[in-house]
């Protein structure tokens, strides 16, 4: 009997497909914001998690303003996203770096400053770009390879001298040799020498692609932008096997040069990834709400047709209830229904997420990854909407007198 | 000990002025193996009184025992299984289901007992046969002619071996020849022991039955047994000799009504009370 209503459901649904699609439409668009949103969220995980390990765990990241609450023991309990989010405010300065340089902790710092803008190659532009001003250190504190060419020494402090991210390379350079050429930023023009590797992406956070960066001496960017150049980051290789101490010492210290004020956020490379998903969470939460006043449209949709499927199929319940059938079998024949339509939407949802997430992959730098708890989680969540939502139909039509309902002409 | 058993049935629709008093305390005893045929004008309570045989309904006053057991305590669920296991319907209107096949809607009764798809599908495919509709199995209902419709109607009324067979006018959507071939049917479930109620307007048929209830106005006024094959005078003069009171002749008296009372008239446009006929009609 049970497979029989859900042989029987499955029927009517194929019977007027059009209808079905229509009703199931809001069950599909919520299970698809909710299954890409959460691979969205993983994949940026999986990412920052790859970085951690690519670029080795002991890197310490200072940046400026306090988005983070630590605890006694050092642990991060809160983080401020919108403070997270933006890009500095200002309160690290030059001294900073030497105060850093002077722990004895420190084996290397490499400051960072950054600026969006776009290059010129010839009649060639690249939009959103980012220009990166740092020091001579940068490749040793990021584990990073050059692929071609070299980085830039001390000796090239204020040299007009830019090395180009493997993204800028490929869209500017085509298959030309960049090496030697000479790239318009901000109206000066640069002799490019050298070009990195692939970086995994978004390595300082805050959704800069380094790929599509370029780094020019700290010196030179701040004759290009002068005041706007301020510090956005400070990269610091702790010594050996120092790295909490490191932290804590720096943090410190800081704040003592700061007279008191903890406006500097400290991080280690692994508590990038806390902040990274503590950033994501709000995003999620909202695509969250979404996705579940969706699904709540959704099941009022396949209510309503319930309700008036029930209503058009009075004197069906009315023979089935003349020869036998309870009460509760024909709550279930209807109820199986309602579970079809919403378990089919869920169904074709996830497909649709899969191909969402497919063309996310290819055409952005992110990758989503689809888990399958999550997809099992979105089955049973279409399942529940359905029994949910079907209930109240389901106990109309068995509520239904029989003698009524026969008396109702088809 | 009676089959059927019922004892000051009454039945009342609405409340206060618009009670409807739809049978008024009946009293009949059915024995198992007997062919009833209920007769009377329309409106005299014989569909109710076939409900509430076939518990589709309940009283509103009196007892009524199937077999040993009293329907007033049944549940509605104990009710479901009764009409499930105990009692065939076969409807003026046929009543099958249009979606499902032949096959299907004869095995939908064994479906609700919960019996295997391949248990059911031998078991309809047997009751098919003897009712000569073999051929037919997988025909959707539409294909199917009248006479064959309602002999699938029948089938579907014999697959759980039902006590009692409850036909209301059978035929009454019938042309003269598949009428008599679903009599015969009928007929033939009757010598093999089947208990029958059957209600019907047509005098001729109840040559099959071995009794006769003529009801008016909710009650039973004559019940008689009557050798098969014989159609009794009074059938014939049944309908005559009651006044047939329908639909109609409660709107004439209506209307007389308001004709009478021109102060108290509600609304006598007549566009309404066609409106009203229309609407009767339809229930």
């Amino acid at each position: 009997m049970f497979s029989g209503n859900y042989r029987l459901a499955w029927q009517r649904l194929r019977a007027s497909k059009w209808h079905s699609m229509l009703t199931m439409f809001g069950i599909v668009v919520g299970i698809v914001s909710v299954v890409t949103s959460v691979s969205l969220v993983e994949g940026v995980k999986s990412q920052v998690i790859n970085q951690s390990s690519q670029i080795g765990s002991s890197l310490i990241t200072v940046r400026p303003g306090n988005f983070i609450q630590r605890d006694s023991a050092g642990n991060i309990v809160d983080v401020d996203t919108a403070q997270a989010y933006g890009i500095g405010s200002g309160s690290l300065s030059e001294q900073d770096i030497l105060t850093i340089k002077e722990s004895q902790l420190v084996d290397k710092v490499s400051p960072i400053s950054i600026l969006a803008g776009s290059l010129k190659l010839g009649q060639d532009s690249f939009n959103n770009s980012y220009v990166l001003g740092t020091s001579t250190d940068l490749p040793v504190v990021l584990k990073q390879k050059i692929a071609f060419g070299t980085y830039f020494d001390d000796d090239q402090e204020g040299a007009p001298t830019v090395v180009i991210g493997k993204r800028v390379a490929e869209q500017l350079f085509r298959d030309n040799v960049p090496i030697g050429e000479s790239l318009n930023i901000r109206g000066q023009e640069f002799v490019v020498r050298g070009v990195f590797d692939e970086f995994g992406s978004s390595v300082l956070g805050q959704g800069v692609d380094l790929n599509r960066a370029v780094f020019i001496p700290r010196n030179k960017l701040k004759s290009l932008a002068g005041e706007a150049a301020s510090l956005s980051h400070i990269l610091v290789i702790p010594k050996a096997g120092q790295q909490k101490r490191a932290v804590k010492d720096i943090n410190k210290s800081l704040v003592r040069a700061h007279g008191g004020n903890e406006d500097v956020t400290v991080l280690r490379q692994d508590e990038n990834l806390a902040v990274a998903s503590g950033m994501l969470s709000v995003l999620n939460q909202l695509v969250v709400t979404m996705a579940v006043i969706s699904l709540l449209v959704g099941g009022i949709g396949i209510m309503n047709i319930m309700l008036v499927s029930v209503s058009e199929r009075t004197h069906e319940i009315g023979i089935r209830k003349a020869i036998g059938a309870t009460n509760r079998q024909i709550r279930n024949q209807f109820m199986a229904e309602a579970v079809t339509l919403s378990l089919v939407g869920g169904v074709i949802g996830i497909v649709l997420s899969f191909l969402t997430s497919f063309i996310i992959r290819v055409s952005t730098n992110l990758h989503p990854v689809i888990a399958w708890p999550v997809v099992a989680a979105a089955v049973l969540v279409a399942v529940v909407v359905g029994v949910v939502f079907g209930t109240v139909p389901a106990v109309k039509a068995a509520r239904k007198d029989p003698i009524e309902a026969l008396r109702i002409s088809t | 000990m009676s089959l059927i058993s019922l004892k000051d049935v009454s039945k009342i629709y609405g409340f206060g002025d618009a009670t409807t008093v739809a049978l008024d305390e009946v009293t009949l005893d059915v024995e198992a193996g007997e062919f009833v045929a209920v007769m009377g004008p329309s409106g005299s309570g014989k569909s109710t009184l076939m409900n509430i045989i076939g518990m589709l309904d309940r009283p509103t006053h009196g007892e009524y025992a199937l077999g040993k057991r009293s329907v007033a305590k049944l549940r509605a669920t104990q009710r479901a299984k009764a009409r499930r296991d105990r009692i065939g319907f076969v409807f003026q209107s046929f009543n099958l289901l249009p979606k499902l096949s032949v096959i299907d809607n004869v095995a939908l009764p064994l479906a609700y007992k919960g019996i295997s798809p391949v248990k059911r599908m031998k078991r309809a495919a047997a009751v098919l046969e003897r009712v000569g509709l073999s051929d037919r199995q997988y025909f959707m209902p539409r294909a199917l002619s009248g006479g064959q419709i309602q002999r699938a109607a029948i089938a579907r009324a014999l697959v759980n071996d039902p006590q009692i067979i409850i036909a209301d006018e059978p035929t009454g959507n019938l042309d003269s020849s598949s009428s008599l071939v679903v009599m015969e049917l009928l007929s033939e479930l009757h010598r093999t022991g089947n208990t029958i109620l059957m209600v019907t307007h047509n005098p001729e048929l109840t040559r099959y039955a071995d009794r006769v209830v003529y009801m008016h106005d909710g009650a039973v006024v004559h019940d008689q047994r009557t050798p098969l094959g014989e159609v009794p005078a009074l059938a014939k003069r049944a309908i005559y000799m009651f006044p047939r009171r329908t639909e109609e002749d409660d709107l004439a008296g209506v209307s007389a009504v308001i004709k009478t009372m021109p102060d108290k008239s509600m609304d006598p446009k007549p566009r309404k009370r066609k409106k009203a006929v229309r609407k009767r009609k339809k229930a």
